[in-house]
């Protein structure tokens, strides 16, 4: 019985994060649109619903409608397999980010976790998970039997490898100063004056907040990484044989990996949901949170805007020749600063002194 | 629950395993081995050990996996033909190693485990992430260091063989019409102001980063 409850409150839990998650996703593409359009001095999508809102919806249902093409030469079975990997390995790491602090319902009288699991090793699980998203993008290329696609794919999981690499090695400063991989204690450590000052991304960590969100732009193949899908020179990389709801899973991979990416930025360098008046007012926390992913996925759209895309050999130096030797040399600052004590120091200092409003 | 989640997975650990022995295309070999990873990783959780499940899908499924596949798939390798067993004579010995195998899983469970002297419940703390980076940094830090310093040397022993010779291959074909390269793509040696190469075939790469005497070194042996 306290199992079937346990799991019944499990379930409803990883509904709702997903719910949120894909709502977001679906008014990122939106956003993305838009804004690009603004950035081109053009309007975008805005005839479906008020404004276009109802264009994500739209989408979809075109998605499902259109007619879903198989190549004849194709490896069927990992052709279907693909998409199902790309999408699911970016879902399922959705369930370990706190949204917020712990609330207190106050009709039913209980105290809820906004975060569906916590565990002792949520950060490797997250580094897990997305490391077998690659197999999406890589077997989509190969299955396909399209020169273009295993071009795209074999780009892919060359990229993906080599910043998965400048990834880890940029989160590990967090792991040395923070001292745990769970990421609801990550956030509670970064409690400071007005809920701000005490952000990983200021005074501990700024370079391996750069180096994570430069590896991270790269891990989810966008401007000025995309490589994989470079229309000019690729068709459309690892997708190009994909057509209908096969091709929307990839898409919505893509997206969902980045809001995910996002999340993680958030949790670990912009103090999660820690925020002004937090303390006070607990739900403030989930804004605070999905507001700073919000500007991530501001940034990401930005970039798209402004920047032209790398050239292959030129995104293989730079990850293995600059990021990577970088992460290390944070690793190596981070521990001796670690080691001479200087971060409880400054740690103390922040958090004694809270104020009136702590 | 516990024993329901350790059918689940360890069913589909053997039948991947199975599978990948009996296909005989490569990649979906491959893909089966990631099978047999991703459920040993989940058996590792239901045993209290997160971290080596978390290690065990990072590094298996997420990096050697993807290698194997990134070159199945640059090979692009065919079907393999079934071909007669030419290793007939070696079949008596995998039978008994085999049968060595399953005598010591035998003997685990009906004589380790019936033992009063094997814990019976998970009292130990040692699949814990702190417990095992404890451990690695005191207790087990020389064989650590010593693990580490064997890998360099792979990677170091694996370039270095790997390197000799052209550093293009002899079938490389360069596209007609003038490629222009920068040079530390085809020699990472190259000095950074070095002027960048405008060639029209593979030969005259090759002239112009001066590998002709060791193709022609190559081609005599």
């Amino acid at each position: 019985m306290e199992d079937l409850k346990h799991l019944v409150l499990l379930m409803t839990g990883i509904l709702v994060a997903f719910t949120v998650v894909m709502t977001m996703v679906a008014y990122t593409v939106l956003a993305e649109r838009r804004v690009l359009g603004f950035i081109q001095g053009r309007l975008g999508p805005n005839r479906v619903g008020p404004g276009g809102l109802l264009q994500p919806l739209a989408d979809l249902i075109k998605f499902i409608f259109k007619e879903d093409i198989v190549p004849d030469k194709s490896t069927r079975f990992v052709y279907f397999l693909a998409p199902v990997i790309a999408t699911v390995a970016a879902l399922m790491s959705i369930v370990v980010y706190p949204f917020g602090p712990d609330i207190h319902l106050p009709f039913i009288d209980k105290t809820i976790q906004l975060v569906v699991a916590r565990f002792d090793i949520a950060l490797l699980y997250v580094l897990g998970v997305t490391s077998v998203g690659v197999y999406g993008i890589a077997l989509a290329g190969w299955s396909s039997n399209n020169k273009y696609s295993l071009m795209g794919g074999l780009r892919s999981s060359a990229q993906m490898m080599s910043y998965e690499l400048a990834l880890g090695l940029g989160l590990i400063g967090v792991i040395l100063q923070s001292g745990t991989l769970d990421l609801y204690s990550i956030v509670e450590q970064q409690a400071g004056h007005l809920g701000i000052s005490g952000w990983n991304m200021f005074w501990v960590q700024p370079l391996g907040f750069l180096i994570y969100l430069i590896a991270a732009i790269a891990e989810t193949n966008r401007v000025p990484f995309d490589l994989p899908e470079a229309e000019t020179e690729l068709v459309a990389g690892f997708h190009t044989e994909y057509s209908a709801m096969k091709f929307a899973l990839f898409f919505l991979a893509e997206y969902v990996n980045m809001f995910t990416v996002s999340m993680l930025a958030t949790t670990l360098f912009l103090g999660g949901w820690n925020g002004p008046f937090v303390h006070q007012l607990p739900w403030l926390g989930v804004f605070y949170f999905l507001g700073k992913v919000i500007l991530f996925l501001f940034l990401y759209i930005w970039l798209r805007g402004t920047l032209p895309r790398f050239r292959f050999d030129q995104l293989m130096s730079f990850g293995w020749k600059f990021l990577v030797p970088v992460a290390i040399i944070n690793i190596v600052i981070t521990a001796t600063i670690q080691w001479t004590g200087f971060f409880d120091l400054v740690g103390k200092y922040l958090k004694v002194s809270t104020g009136w409003w702590g | 629950m516990l024993v329901l989640l350790f059918i689940v997975f360890a069913g589909l650990a053997v039948g991947c395993a199975v599978s990948m022995v009996a296909q005989r295309n490569p990649l979906y070999g491959a893909i089966s081995l990631i099978g047999v990873f991703i459920s040993l990783a989940c058996l590792y959780v239901t045993l209290a050990a997160p971290f080596i499940a978390a290690v065990q899908v990072i590094v298996y499924a997420g990096a050697i996996m993807v290698l194997v596949v990134f070159v199945i798939m640059l090979l692009n390798v065919e079907e393999e033909e079934r071909l007669p067993l030419r290793l007939r004579s070696l079949i008596p010995i995998a039978v008994g190693l085999a049968a060595i195998l399953f005598a010591e899983a035998a003997f685990i469970i009906f004589f380790v485990q019936a033992s009063p002297a094997t814990p019976t419940r998970n009292i130990s703390d040692a699949g814990l992430t702190a417990s095992i980076g404890a451990g690695l940094f005191t207790t087990y830090l020389l064989p650590f260091e010593i693990t580490s310093i064997l890998l360099l040397m792979a990677i170091v022993g694996a370039i270095a063989l790997a390197r000799r010779g052209g550093l293009l291959p002899q079938d490389a074909v360069v596209v007609p019409g003038a490629q222009v390269l920068a040079r530390d793509v085809l020699d990472p040696l190259a000095p950074p102001e070095a002027p960048p190469i405008v060639a029209h075939t593979t030969t005259e790469v090759e002239r112009q980063l001066g590998l002709e005497d060791v193709r022609h070194l190559v081609d005599d042996e």
